[in-house]
């Protein structure tokens, strides 16, 4: 009891005693979390703002009379009169190693009950990108764990790499599939006690999504045992507009912290329609003027200071990377939207999901044609160059011939042959949700397919023959994923070692 | 532009119109209103609504509003709205109030700035600090 009695003394010793000195205004007008304020003649853009009990918000129109300012979280206790203070400082939130495996909200504030979060240091929500001279270019490879991606359209350390898609086909799988794989690769790594690994941390940031859909993959990503190689970043549907403003920004400078102290971290911004959404609905509140689907001026601006915060850096600068999974969500398949158009001109490559694919049954529905990686080939292992090289091509003609096949039955040899593999390597890329496959046994089956093996299978038997060669390379030659995972490059030994043990594999599968 | 707007752009010349070096002149304020009473504008009311909280503010510019706890001597007060003036560059003219829900100390105001040394903001200060 006396210590607490101690700390209260020490808390009084420590409050001045002299004047104070402070900036006020008054709440004229308060509603959906925007407040108008008459006064704050010294308050900055972006400033934090104190409002009656414990509250805080951020000035965000500076206008000649009036302050019009965001109020993050709950604003049913402020009134008219109100008196509000300058803070003099920008919204910050907590960062650091302690935050792995929590759940925050857009403040940085615990919301999964384990207790308070340890952390010392803090960092700006707002902050500018890092620029030319402190960047170094994508040339580490960050493997998703789904073949169609690693192979076809490669994503590197530092990259953007837009996932979009209409509703229901897989988007959120897909970055989650992306994080799981890191934990599997980090947990391979510190196991090997290899001291030039370097691990990535993830971080999800669900913005204006169901509660249910985050208790969902935050389920997923405690039983695949990747939570604590995560953060996630919780501004659901049911929290203010502002917070689903915040929450992304709250997400990169928990990732900056990671990419300043030389570790690399991957960020998923799930998803940036609805935070466009919810940007729109604040600027329509504070009377901002509305352009292009009543969005204001400034939406490109609001995703492009938040991806470009993503980043390599270079040595004197970091030597950590910030690798961003933007998620959007399209309508019927128009890329040409506003907000689709927007995000798919600030990022480095984009992975397109089709609905017609999905309902066929292609899972992950990635549409080959339309995906790009603008920055991931440099960064691509050189192992999978060599046995996909050319698969991105020979797909994207199969869909092309394909959808001539259709129109008649008399098709030459070579067109029939085209489609056939097309149809193999189609088979081959289907993978269940949630399981990421490693790079070293996608590189086992993509020789296996480069190399014709799975020619004389029935196309209906390539999936099952797919994971029967991963479970036996997995199995019986352990040492030989090992040394393709080592090497990361296909040599003549290792040519000759695979393909003894497809030789091998071959009579097994019936 | 819209009529809030115009409203806005003739109560300011109305200010501009009361200021006499660099002061509000209450004179001057005197006669904007008596013009206006004259040659009622549109809106009248909600011209004078808005030249009065321009006024308002300029008023608050020029004024420091002393609230304290028991009692303050003349020479303090004096001393305060010396060194304000100082400060702001401009004449400060100091109002006191008293305000026993203070407890002790003082609370200047001026526009948007508060000074405030009351053993009440100390106490509010802990308990922010304690929740």
């Amino acid at each position: 009891m006396s210590s607490v009695i101690e700390q209260i003394e020490q808390q009084i010793a420590n409050l001045q005693t002299k004047a104070v000195a402070s900036n006020t205004g008054k709440i004229l007008k308060i509603g959906d979390g925007v407040a108008k304020i008459d006064g704050l003649s010294e308050v900055m853009y972006n400033e934090m703002i104190a409002f009656p009990g414990g509250t805080i918000g951020i000035a965000l129109n500076l206008e000649e009379d009036e302050v019009g300012a965001v109020v993050l979280g709950e604003s049913n206790h402020l009134k008219q009169g109100d008196e509000v203070k300058c803070t003099g400082t920008l919204l910050s939130v907590p960062v650091g190693n302690g935050l792995l495996g929590r759940v925050v909200d857009a403040l940085g504030q615990p919301v999964d009950g384990k207790g308070a979060i340890e952390s010392t240091e803090t960092y700006p929500v707002e902050r500018i990108a890092p620029g030319i001279i402190e960047r170094k270019s994508v040339d580490q490879p960050l493997m998703t764990g789904i073949q169609a991606i690693d192979s076809m359209i490669p994503i590197g350390r530092g990259q953007r790499e837009l996932i979009i898609g209409d509703r229901g086909t897989g988007k959120t799988t897909i970055a989650i599939d992306t994080i799981i794989n890191q934990a599997n690769i980090n947990k391979v790594g510190i196991a090997s006690g290899d001291p030039d690994f370097r691990p990535v941390y993830s971080i999800y940031v669900a913005i204006g999504q169901k509660n249910s859909n985050v208790a969902r993959t935050l389920g997923v990503l405690e039983e695949k045992g990747a939570l604590e190689y995560t953060i996630i970043v919780s501004a659901p549907a049911a929290d203010a507009a502002a917070n689903q403003y915040i929450a992304p920004y709250t997400g990169a400078a928990i990732g900056e912290w990671f990419m300043a102290n030389g570790m690399d971290a991957l960020i998923v911004y799930d998803d940036l329609s609805k935070h466009a959404a919810a940007y729109r609905q604040m600027s329509l509140i504070l009377k901002r003027p509305s352009g292009r689907e009543a969005y204001p001026g400034d939406v490109f601006y609001l995703h492009s200071r938040l991806l470009e915060r993503s980043a390599r850096v270079s040595k004197d600068h970091g030597n950590g990377s910030l690798t961003a999974l933007p998620i959007i969500e399209t309508l019927a398949g128009d890329l040409a939207a506003y907000i689709p158009t927007n995000v798919i001109s600030i990022t480095d490559g984009q992975i397109f999901l089709e609905t017609d694919l999905f309902n066929q049954g292609i899972r992950p529905a990635v549409s080959v044609g339309l995906s790009v990686s603008r920055v991931g080939s440099a960064a691509q292992q050189k192992a999978t160059k060599q046995v996909a090289g050319k698969i991105k091509l020979e797909l994207a003609q199969f869909r092309e011939l394909a959808a001539f096949a259709q129109f008649g039955s008399d098709l030459d040899a070579k067109t029939k042959a085209q489609l056939d593999r097309g149809a193999r390597i189609v088979e081959l890329f289907k993978q269940p949700a949630f399981n990421p496959i490693p790079i070293e046994q996608q590189v086992g089956v993509l020789w296996a397919m480069q190399n014709n093996v799975f020619d004389d299978i029935d196309v209906s038997k390539m999936v099952a023959a797919a994971n029967s060669l991963r479970d036996f390379l997995s199995s019986r030659k352990e040492a030989l994923l090992t040394s393709i995972r080592e090497k990361a490059k296909i040599d003549d030994d290792l040519t000759a070692q695979l393909k003894a043990a497809v030789e091998e594999w071959k009579p097994t599968f019936a | 532009m819209t009529q809030n707007k115009q409203i806005k752009q003739f109560a300011k010349q109305l200010l501009k119109m009361s200021v006499e070096g660099g002061d509000l002149s209450a004179d001057r304020v005197d006669g904007v209103l008596k013009a206006l009473d004259k040659n009622p504008p549109r809106h009248h009311i909600a011209v004078l609504k808005a030249y009065l909280k321009l006024v308002e503010r300029e008023v608050a510019k020029s004024t420091a509003i002393i609230s304290h706890a028991g009692v303050i001597g003349a020479r303090s007060v004096e001393l305060i709205s010396k060194q304000l003036s100082a400060k702001y560059g401009r004449s400060i003219v100091p109002i006191t109030r008293e305000d026993p829900s203070l407890i002790a100390g003082l609370r200047v105001v001026v526009d948007c700035d508060v000074y405030d040394s009351s053993i009440s903001n100390v106490l509010s200060t802990l308990e922010s600090s304690l929740s």
